[in-house]
């Protein structure tokens, strides 16, 4: 790190395009306006969000930029702040708050992917073995993703009586959100909390392929680097890592082509629903969530 | 370092403290060298030529510097490479209208080279695809603006790697064959431009050649290691090698000169794969002996490692505690050394680059050590390149210059196995004219640490480092740029002159990357 001072933000943005390498906007694009360090830059030069607004649209929040910029700039915080700037930006949808507080021990909070997929969150629900939360900020979770306002009291009523608590939480976005809000709680992303289940861990096999979930990974990257390390060297299936141990995720089906490239797995086994069925479109092999594992 | 807001539509002060113009705003340091006539003539050609060219700050204030931090200056308009044909395209109507262009790769250069004083900058990043991985012949055609990381993650898919190429992950494969390249497997394998088999080159009057040193080998002679005046190398075919991870050895010494003769006896006997020396403190001297298997590690081991006077890790602790404890004044030099240890050492060990013991993708590692711990908003690197014989002489004079201006220093060396053959792409390059078998570079890099330094005083330490080499009749890495004025001092009027009269007739208008060299 260069210095300390105004460290975080865009102006500590040196250019040394290290962002670059890891970017899916940058692999699809192929030009520097299309990357982090070109936002940064452009807003140096004194760039609105407007002008911006290209570039904050094709980013997909993979967060792969933010643990390898040596300034250690939150950029995909700077890239959403950026996209709430935006005029066309939706304000949040206000769901009705479930009545009476929500059970008491650990709690799953599922996000969109998975509710839709509701076969797939019972077998979610009974291997992690907890409670699934009625309100699991899905609204909440939007809003951060398309750049929408989040109301107040919706926020004050979503995070009441969950800070302190063990939370699982499946949408990656709204993760990396809660542990700014919630300090006190013991967090952990879908893939993290599935991936140390025994009956799992025993069924990923050395020719698997597995697909970690980009956002959660690089949102805590310097803890589960290590414990996907560790679950590589007890498993040894591949991953979709690069040579940086930064996780390509499958945004479309060009970086899923990319991801399996001079891969030859003979299934691939996904953290994130919403990436099995992308993955699924380009690959000729079987690809199951984490939790399809236990029966698979 | 207190990094002011920028006010919107301007591109913003330069971060380099004031000297001479205290109180002054100082926005720009370089003026503009090419005032701008027929500009809009020009962009009104390429436009209707179908190339894209962005004008205005938002698109040219991201090009205001290169790495080195040091130069600053704007284009007036960017065109973001995408195929040869434009590249052609756009040099044809540069030629005509006399408008200067800047090519850029990964912007890596420190004195300016890659900075645009007006005109049109070249991003080359756009074309940045591998295009053909021969794992048969061992060559890989990539065009050129890739990313020697991103031609890593590609050819390790087919667990391939590149020969050699800068610990720098985002040097680019056009730039680095434009100027040399030096790899810590340089003093075995060359400089990354040895490595490169043929090249498609887009010359200055847009021609679209394949060169290589059977075909126009004049001008692959001239590309290669050219400074990017003979042309734009948009495609390259290099050799490349199968994947190994690598067996790491430190060994450490308290004499730079001591190490470097280990070094330089380990080059000789070929006696490593990798080697090279990089400094905490002029007395704590790290030379790095990696290999990439397990037969060469085992006949290092038998053979040349007992003849190394460096020690290990804990046996230097050890002197460095002795030696320390009789100087008990010098406490604060002991207390940078264990810092910089306890920062810098994890990174080199970090676990999921180490698999049994052998160390996986050393480029990564070595590159975010590199950004993390060596890296400054100004990164300042002169060096110096010798023949073996006078190396240890330059390595120290250029020690004691640093020692002059900064408090804490890093040195960097490595031998360069030089090809017989390739001498004439050595031709007024960073290869220094006498040297014969191997040539060795040395950077001297201050640790920046948050401090203020003016530009005044980063010049005279660049200045004060260059003045060895032409005492000493060597060469530099970095000799382009704001260090040009050395240029006719270390290799003499009569060759200048004659590349300079090759120049002007590759490029009648004088707009291929101007101000670079000549």
């Amino acid at each position: 790190m260069y210095s300390s001072a105004h460290s975080r933000e865009f102006p500590a943005c040196s250019g040394c395009s290290l962002c670059r390498l890891v970017c899916p906007m940058w692999r699809s694009h192929r030009d520097p306006r299309f990357s982090p360090e070109g936002l940064a830059k452009a807003l140096q030069c004194g760039a609105t969000a407007a002008e911006l607004a290209a570039p904050l649209d094709a980013c997909s929040f993979c967060g792969a930029c933010d643990p390898v910029c040596p300034e250690r700039i939150d950029l995909t915080g700077m890239i959403m702040e950026l996209r709430r700037q935006l005029p066309q930006s939706a304000t949040t949808v206000n769901v009705p708050v479930p009545p009476g507080p929500a059970p008491a021990g650990a709690l799953l909070l599922p996000g969109a992917a998975l509710r839709a997929d509701p076969a797939l969150l019972t077998r979610v629900k009974g291997l992690l073995g907890i409670a699934v939360a009625a309100d699991d900020g899905a609204d909440i979770a939007q809003a951060l993703e398309t750049g929408g306002a989040i109301d107040t009291p919706r926020q004050r009523a979503f995070l009441r009586g969950l800070d302190g608590r063990t939370l699982v939480v499946g949408d990656a976005l709204l993760l990396r959100q809660l542990r700014r809000w919630l300090p006190a709680a013991r967090l952990q992303g879908l893939g993290e909390a599935l991936g140390n289940v025994g009956v799992i861990r025993r069924r990923l096999a050395s020719a698997d392929f597995y697909v970690i979930e980009a956002r959660a990974y690089h949102a805590d990257y310097e803890r589960l680097v290590g414990h996907y390390d560790g679950l590589r060297a007890d498993t040894g299936c591949a991953m979709n890592l690069d040579l940086q141990r930064i996780a390509i995720p499958a945004v479309d089906e060009a970086e899923a082509r990319w991801m399996l490239q001079g891969r030859r797995p003979a299934r691939i086994v996904v953290e994130n629903p919403a990436e099995r069925e992308i993955l699924r479109r380009v690959a000729d092999v079987p690809v199951l969530h984490l939790a399809e594992l236990a029966e698979a | 370092m207190n990094i002011p807001p920028v006010e919107p539509g301007t591109v913003g002060p330069c971060p380099v403290a004031p000297d001479a113009l205290q109180g002054i705003k100082r926005q720009q340091t370089n003026p503009a060298r090419w005032n701008g006539a027929g500009w809009q003539d020009f962009v009104a050609a390429v436009r209707a030529a179908g190339v894209e060219l962005a004008e205005g700050s938002t698109a040219c204030g991201m090009y205001a510097t290169d790495a080195g931090g040091t130069a600053y200056g704007q284009p007036h308009g960017v065109v973001v490479a995408r195929n040869a044909g434009q590249v052609s395209t756009l040099l044809r109507a540069a030629q005509a209208h006399r408008v200067p262009v800047t090519v850029r790769g990964g912007g890596l250069t420190t004195e300016g080279e890659s900075v645009a004083f007006g005109g049109v900058l070249l991003d080359m990043s756009g074309m940045s695809r591998v295009l053909n991985i021969d794992a048969q012949n061992l060559t890989v055609r990539t065009e050129a603006g890739i990313y020697w990381h991103s031609l890593a993650e590609e050819l390790r898919r087919e667990n391939l790697d590149y020969l050699s190429a800068p610990l720098n992950l985002t040097s680019s494969v056009g730039g680095t064959l434009g100027v040399g390249g030096i790899d810590v497997n340089s003093a075995r394998l060359g400089c990354s431009a040895d490595q490169a088999v043929s090249l498609q080159v887009v010359t200055p009057t847009g021609e679209i050649v394949e060169c290589s040193d059977d075909e126009n080998a004049e001008l692959f002679q001239r590309v290669i290691l050219g400074y990017g005046q003979f042309g734009v190398i948009t495609e390259a075919t290099l050799r490349i090698r199968p994947y190994t991870p690598l067996a790491m050895h430190y060994y450490y010494y308290s004499s730079l000169a001591t190490a470097i003769e280990d070094l330089q006896m380990l080059d000789r006997n070929d006696a490593s794969d990798y080697s090279g020396i990089l400094t905490i403190m002029d007395c704590a001297v790290n030379l790095l002996v990696a290999f990439d298997s397990d037969e060469r590690e085992a006949a290092f081991k038998a053979n040349w490692e007992a003849r190394l006077r460096g020690f290990g890790e804990a046996g230097f602790a050890l002197c460095m505690l002795g030696h320390y404890a009789l100087r008990p004044w010098r406490i604060g030099e002991a207390l940078y050394l264990l810092q910089r240890k306890q920062a810098v050492f994890p990174e080199f060990r970090r676990p999921e680059f180490h698999r049994d013991g052998k160390m996986h993708d050393r480029s990564v590692v070595f590159s975010r050590a590199v950004w993390k711990h060596w890296g400054s908003r100004q990164m300042v690197i002169p060096d110096l390149a010798t023949p073996a014989d006078t190396f240890i002489e330059a390595v120290e004079r250029g020690n004691a210059v640093c020692r002059k201006y900064f408090p804490h220093y890093t040195l960097y060396c490595v031998g360069i196995k030089l090809r017989p053959e390739h001498k004439p792409h050595y031709e007024m390059s960073c290869v220094p004219p006498g040297a014969e078998g191997w040539a060795y570079g040395c950077e001297f890099e201050p640790m920046i640490e948050g401090e203020v330094y003016s530009r005044d005083h980063f010049q005279a330490f660049k200045n004060a480092i260059y003045d060895i080499g032409v005492d000493l009749g060597a060469s530099y890495y970095r000799f382009g740029g704001m260090m040009k004025g050395y240029i006719r001092r270390v290799f003499g009027d009569a060759l200048v002159d004659r590349h300079l009269a090759m120049k002007r007739k590759a490029d009648p208008a004088m707009i291929l990357n101007r101000d670079v060299i000549f």
